[in-house]
């Protein structure tokens, strides 16, 4: 009886998953904060490599936004509250 | 205004005249804006932040400017020499003088530091906002380099 419940669980899991994953965080470009703080906040928050925090932070400058991380609604909101702390714009956008 | 980095990993300012420490005493006033309210605006209304997520950033950005402005209270009524940035209080005060230059920058509309001319601004109030503005965006950069490193 066991082995017929556990493929079902297994499914609801997955399913779920798929509908929890399309929300993404974007940093928005501004005219004050510095570039270097801005890459600076990207490695403490979501432990990007220098490089990485890097590029996202040029373009945020150059286009003016940049999608910086992409998962589930609860946890692109805990990252969203610690880049406002951080007094970086930044909003969750449902991805499409 | 002479800045200097300190032995200990810090950066001291050291005011040479009344209008420095005027300067100083200002950096809290200038932040005094809606920035949490600001950011709540790039949310939208159901994740609840105006209610959630606005007090406790309204409150910790208040802590920065509190904290900020009785420093400088303190080392003026001492007659310091100068004011000691530790590297403990570092991102308090980077995150005020963000405060203040955010700030300004919403009731200014100063622009990308690139594309700035001073002797673009006649109106003398916003003219002495902008050298704060540049001074403040200074520190930010010297606090960057010599105090908020990684060890």
């Amino acid at each position: 009886m066991n082995a017929v419940e556990a493929p079902v669980k297994k499914s609801e899991t997955k399913s779920r998953e798929k509908t929890d994953k399309p929300w993404q965080v974007v940093v928005l470009d501004d005219p004050v904060n510095l570039m270097e703080y801005v890459s600076r906040v990207l490695i403490q928050i979501f432990g990007f490599s220098k490089e990485k925090a890097h590029t996202l932070m040029i373009a945020v400058h150059q286009q003016g936004r940049a999608i910086v991380w992409n998962g589930d609604r609860e946890k692109g909101e805990m990252y969203v509250n610690q880049l406002h702390s951080a007094q970086l714009n930044a909003t969750l956008e449902k991805a499409e | 205004m002479t800045i200097a980095p300190t032995v200990s990993g810090g950066l001291k300012l050291i005011p040479e005249e009344d209008q420095d420490w005027v300067v100083l005493l200002k950096i809290a006033h200038d932040g005094d804006g809606d920035l949490a309210q600001h950011f709540a605006g790039l949310m939208d209304e159901d994740s609840m932040w105006e209610d959630i997520v606005v007090p406790e950033l309204e409150s910790e950005f208040s802590t920065q400017r509190k904290k900020v402005l009785k420093d400088v209270m303190e080392a003026r009524e001492r007659k310091s020499d100068g004011l000691i940035i530790d590297r403990k209080d570092a991102e308090i005060w980077y995150g005020a003088f963000n405060q203040a230059r955010l700030a300004m920058e919403e009731k200014y509309r100063f622009g990308p530091r690139e594309f700035r001319d001073s002797d673009d601004f006649e109106d003398e109030e916003m003219r002495s906002a902008y050298f704060r503005n540049e001074f403040y965006g200074t520190v930010q950069s010297l606090l960057l380099e010599y105090v908020m490193v990684d060890d």
